[in-house]
């Protein structure tokens, strides 16, 4: 009955925690506009959690800046499992304009494997919660494989 | 049929899901307040379920034990608690402890989360002891003030510390919320509850944003699942306690419709004093709660003690 | 019944202890022979008290002793009287096992200090004098032990020579405790001038009808010194230093015991002697200075820096607790205050036996530079939480049940006489009671919980033998709070049936029949009954709880299989988080940890720190303006 009831939970609360790797701040404001009563995510569970230890969701934005990749790297491997790591925009994914320049070390993926990755420059906020409601049910399908 | 009382109703299965039922509906009318959607009402079960089946990560530097065990101390003693506090007439455990033990009782699992948190060896999680801890200092005033004035009001001549008589003595002369001289009363315990469940805008212990929820900053799965549900709880044994003080002695003669007009008053007190209060502040600074609660809410409480003391 | 047997047991209690401290200063250096002797000493002087419960507990006997059999004559008593009734052994009982447990501690413990010879002699010295206090039946034998006791414990507080702290904390101790003693020598002149005798029971016979100045004087004197005794508010910055300052098992006994002489003294007086607690203005007084010693004590505990020194100001802050509960002079308030006082004396003593083993495995006890020692001291740590959890009235702990018991009965005695006043005195006992929680978090979060700094990494857990005394207190915190109406039932109520029983005591030494023809009102105080308005039944607590618990954890081993994984590892995954970065030694904790709380009662904590502000002089003019204070307000009121 447990098993049950958690494996159907799995998908329905995914808590975010929202790392900024060098981002321009416009993923970030879009990221906080699914919040607000337009598209309102917490209708679908989501939840901006205060600490990577109650998250489930990782949401990383911008390319990762040679500053923030250890911060980065740390956090993400601080988030317990099961957990899905969602890029968004396209800076995380490919370092965007960013590419080449001597601060960026980007893209994420050279470091940890990526689940969802939300392209866009930055994404509507439809497409984020699409990639965000893909992101909860591989969280379940992670659940299932444990 | 004591265990039934323990295990179901009013004690462990019935004050979680009711507890949960509470913050959901919490939840939810503060998005449609705010002209969201919100959450489906069972979100906070949902939420508890997923926490159930995350891995529980216990920091390297931690107090282990202390870590692991604070949450179901918590919860069990709340729970414990929810078995004094009448519920629409019935009392589970009647003779057992008196007012006063229930506000000692409702500290504890404040305090286990605060032990928790301080195990946690987390600085997130001392700032946010230190703010609990403060919140804590800042409910007990007026809330004592509250009880006494309640205890002289139910005593007649007397005074009593028995919920049982003040549940008696409202059955006979009506509620106490109705009583003029009890309404600022009132009024202050409707500003404790939030302060004691750790709800906005006094959730200062909590505070996401700036301290990434202090105590519970380290805890993940199912400890931080059963802090949760303790704070569900609370809200329970909270809203329930003011049932009992303000508006005890509804009564029907039908014992399942009394309990059901508790639960319905219930989920109408944590509308109003939670919700309501949730949806239109914001977080309070600490040394301007601790600065409300000992002066406006205790100032409310005080009127009303000396009012029960003078006014016949 | 016949109880000629029994009746050497108190002398030899009392004589046992300075004999044993005599033999310790001739075994000299051998370390082994004098831990046997002063061992052997404390437990047997135990047992005789253990075994007089039987008849002076259970069967209400009040036990006479005249020493060289110089029994009253022509109706005067002039020879030097032991009486041990309910309250003295009551209190005796308490200094007995406190110093067992704390003798037993030192044994290990003072092994760290080099000159460690005078110890047991000034350990044993100091016993003996609060032993003699807590069962001699006449006054000016009191006035004499209560020297023995002074400067046995000035010595001990200075025991740590190479201390400056100590030294000065002596000094202060002796010169302010001189005050309260030539307080007490001067109320007993007054006392024996009007009375010609010095026996307790004559003079609470002679004396109560007629208060003239040269009494409402006595009783004054009397007051104050024993309040001086006791710490009470003005006299509590000496008690800080002094507890800061001496080793922790000496604190125990200050703390614990040789403040408890001062309250008996207090008792003994004022119920007693001059039966002054019957007037409304004398129980306005003690419940005034218990509430000020409480909150004021508080408030500067919450202030200070040192573990010690903090929970020396928790000492005075909870005499004052057992101060206001006498004060009500109602049967449960006495009840109360007495249970209090027991609570007091273990959990007190059990917390600074914690502060000792961490100053013995650390080597200090600054709040601001201790952390995580729950890792490396478990057992110490959980024995801290008891005793935290006790002082702070946390049920279902014995803190609680005592202060739930003073709570009603300073509300019935609002009710009672239709003053708020009283009402208001239930509330400061509250609040006092949630910053002492405070505080207690403080200390939990800076030494015991948090991060551990560098240098502590090799710390051990405490020495076996110094914890075994350590678990008996904590077991008994346990019990005394598990079960409050069995304690009532043969402890607590008949020790405060005798605080109001005043004729028999009279009767026992004086003769029968001598009570009823001098007494000027033959009659209680107050109805010895223990009644509660409230209700709390720490059993069933603990029982539902358990079955609560139960049910908890069987369900969550249901789900076992289905639940995430618990990990633990040292690794950086496993660091706390830190906001991204590496984690860092960063600790919160220490004085200013509740600064919300602080930062709204600025001035006057201000004040506070100000006015305690460590020069003798300062202490002896509040010792002085104090006696002053109290004086007029006799002459005054009564």
């Amino acid at each position: 009955m447990f098993k049950k009831l958690i494996d159907s939970s799995a998908a329905r609360s995914p808590w975010l925690y929202h790392i900024n790797a060098g981002s321009c701040n416009g993923c970030d404001i879009e990221l906080v506009a699914l919040l607000t009563p337009r598209y309102d995510v917490e209708r679908l569970g989501f939840k901006l959690a205060g600490t990577p230890r109650h998250a489930d969701i990782v949401v990383v934005t911008g390319p990762v800046t040679a500053q923030s990749k250890d911060r980065v790297l740390r956090t993400i491997d601080q988030v317990p499992d099961p957990k899905v790591i969602v890029t968004l925009g396209s800076c995380p994914r490919s370092c965007n304009v960013f590419r080449g320049s001597y601060s960026v070390v980007g893209p994420l993926d050279k470091y940890v494997p990526i689940d969802v990755s939300i392209a866009g420059c930055t994404p509507k906020p439809e497409a984020i919660i699409d990639g965000l409601a893909l992101a909860a049910q591989i969280l379940k399908e992670k659940r299932g494989a444990r | 049929m004591y265990l039934v009382y323990i295990l179901i109703f009013p004690g462990l299965l019935f004050s979680t899901v009711f507890g949960l039922y509470l913050a959901g509906i919490d939840r939810k009318v503060v998005a449609r307040m705010q002209k969201r959607t919100g959450p489906p009402v069972l979100q906070p079960a949902y939420d508890f379920f997923k926490l159930l089946g995350k891995e529980t990560i216990v920091p390297g530097g931690a107090a282990r034990r202390t870590f692991l065990i604070a949450p179901y101390i918590g919860l069990a003693s709340l729970i414990v608690t929810v078995l004094f506090i009448p519920i629409g007439g019935l009392q589970a455990f009647g003779g057992m402890a008196d007012m006063v033990v229930i506000l000692y009782l409702i500290t504890i699992p404040s305090l286990a989360m605060i032990f928790g948190g301080s195990a946690s060896a987390s600085p997130y999680a001392g700032v946010g002891v230190s703010r609990s801890m403060v919140a804590i200092m800042a409910y007990e005033l007026p809330l004592i003030l509250v009880l006494l004035a309640v205890g002289k009001a139910a005593g007649v001549n007397a005074v009593t510390f028995s919920l049982e008589q003040v549940t008696l003595y409202q059955q006979f002369f009506g509620s106490f919320l109705f009583d003029w001289r009890l309404i600022p009363a009132a009024l202050a315990m409707l500003l404790v509850i939030p302060c004691e469940v750790g709800a906005h805008p006094f959730d200062v212990g909590e505070a996401e944003t700036e301290i990434c929820e202090g105590p519970l900053v380290e805890y993940s799965g199912a400890p931080l699942a059963v802090f949760k549900l303790s704070h569900a709880v609370k809200m329970f044994v909270m809203t329930a306690l003011f049932t009992a003080l303000f508006l005890g002695g509804i009564s029907t003669g039908m014992l399942w419709l009394d309990v059901v007009i508790a639960i319905v008053i219930c989920t109408v007190v944590t509308l109003l004093c939670m919700t309501l209060l949730h949806a239109v502040t914001a977080r309070l600074k600490v040394e301007q709660m601790f600065k409300f609660f000992w002066t406006v809410v205790s100032g409310l409480a005080l009127v009303s003690l000396l009012l029960v003391w003078f006014v016949n | 019944m016949n109880y000629d047997i029994y009746s050497h047991f108190p002398v030899l209690a009392v004589m046992l202890y300075f004999v044993g401290a005599f033999i310790v200063t001739l075994i000299g250096k051998r370390r082994t022979a004098r831990n046997i002797v002063a061992g052997a000493v404390m437990l047997i002087s135990l047992a005789l008290l253990l075994a007089l419960v039987g008849p002076v507990m259970l069967d209400g006997e009040i036990i006479t002793y005249w020493m060289g059999d110089w029994e009253p004559a022509a109706g005067y008593a002039i020879g030097i009287a032991i009486e041990v009734d309910a309250l003295s052994l009551f209190f005796g009982l308490l200094a007995a096992i406190a110093v067992a447990l704390a003798g037993f501690y030192s044994f290990k413990y003072i092994t760290q200090d080099d000159a460690n010879g005078p110890f047991f002699t000034l350990f044993l010295m100091l016993s003996g004098g609060v032993m003699g206090i807590l069962l001699s039946g006449d006054l000016f034998n009191i006035y004499v032990m209560l020297e023995v006791m002074t400067f046995a414990a000035v010595g001990l507080t200075a025991f740590r020579t190479w201390n400056p702290n100590a030294r000065e904390a002596a000094f202060k101790y002796l010169v302010v405790g001189s005050i309260g003693s030539s307080c007490i020598l001067l109320g007993i002149a007054l006392v024996y001038a009007q009375c010609h005798t010095l026996n307790l029971a004559q003079i609470s016979a002679i004396l109560p009808g007629n208060l003239n100045p040269t009494t409402i004087l006595a009783f004054a004197l009397l007051f104050a010194g024993f309040g001086c005794k006791s710490f009470m508010f003005p006299f509590q910055p000496i008690a800080a230093d002094a507890h800061g300052a001496a080793p922790s098992s000496v604190s125990v006994l200050i703390s614990g015991v040789f403040t408890k002489t001062g309250v008996y003294g207090i008792i003994r007086v004022s119920y007693f002697l001059f039966r002054t607690m019957g007037l409304t203005s004398i129980q306005t007084m003690v419940v005034f200075i218990g509430c000020l010693s409480m909150f004021v004590c508080v408030t500067m505990a919450l202030n200070q820096h040192d573990f010690k020194r903090l929970l020396a100001f928790h000492s005075i802050s909870q005499i004052g607790y057992i101060l206001t509960a006498l004060g009500l002079c109602t049967g449960i308030g006495i009840a109360g205050g007495l249970y209090h006082a027991i609570n007091h004396t273990l959990f007190k003593g059990l917390l600074f036996l914690v502060a000792g083993s961490v100053l013995y495995g650390t080597g200090t006890t600054y709040l601001e530079k201790l952390g995580g020692l729950a890792r490396k001291m478990p057992q110490t740590a959980a024995l801290f939480m008891i005793g935290a959890l006790s002082i702070s009235g946390i049920p279902p702990f014995n803190g609680f049940a005592s202060k739930w018991m003073i709570y009603q009965a300073t509300f019935e005695k609002a009710a009672e006489t239709g003053s708020i006043g009283y009402a208001l005195v239930t509330v400061v006992c509250v609040v006092t009671s949630v910053l002492t929680l405070a505080s207690f978090v403080k200390v939990g979060q800076s030494v015991f919980f948090g991060q551990l700094p560098l240098e502590y990494e090799n710390v051990r857990e405490t020495p076996l033998s110094m914890r075994i005394p350590m678990w008996i207190m904590a077991a008994l915190c346990v019990i005394t709070g598990l079960f409050p109406e069995q304690m009532i039932q043969y402890v607590i109520g008949p020790a405060s049936a005798a605080v109001l029983n005043v004729p028999a005591y009279i009767d026992s030494a004086m003769g029968a029949g001598y009570a009823a023809l001098t007494m000027a009102d033959y009659s209680y105080l107050a109805e010895p009954v223990i009644s509660f308005i409230g209700f709390w039944d720490p059993v069933s607590w603990l029982v539902l709880f358990a079955i609560v618990m139960c049910a908890i954890t069987l369900a969550s081993l249901m789900g076992k299989r289905s639940r995430g994984a618990v990990t633990l590892a040292d690794d950086e995954r496993h660091a706390v988080f830190f906001g991204g970065e590496a984690a860092e030694y960063s600790h919160v904790a220490g004085a200013d940890l509740f600064w919300g709380f602080k930062h709204n009662l600025r001035g006057y904590l201000g004040f506070m720190s100000r006015a305690h502000s460590g020069v003798t002089n300062d202490y002896v003019i509040w010792g002085v303006c104090a006696l002053a204070v109290i004086t007029a307000y006799c002459f005054i009121f009564i």
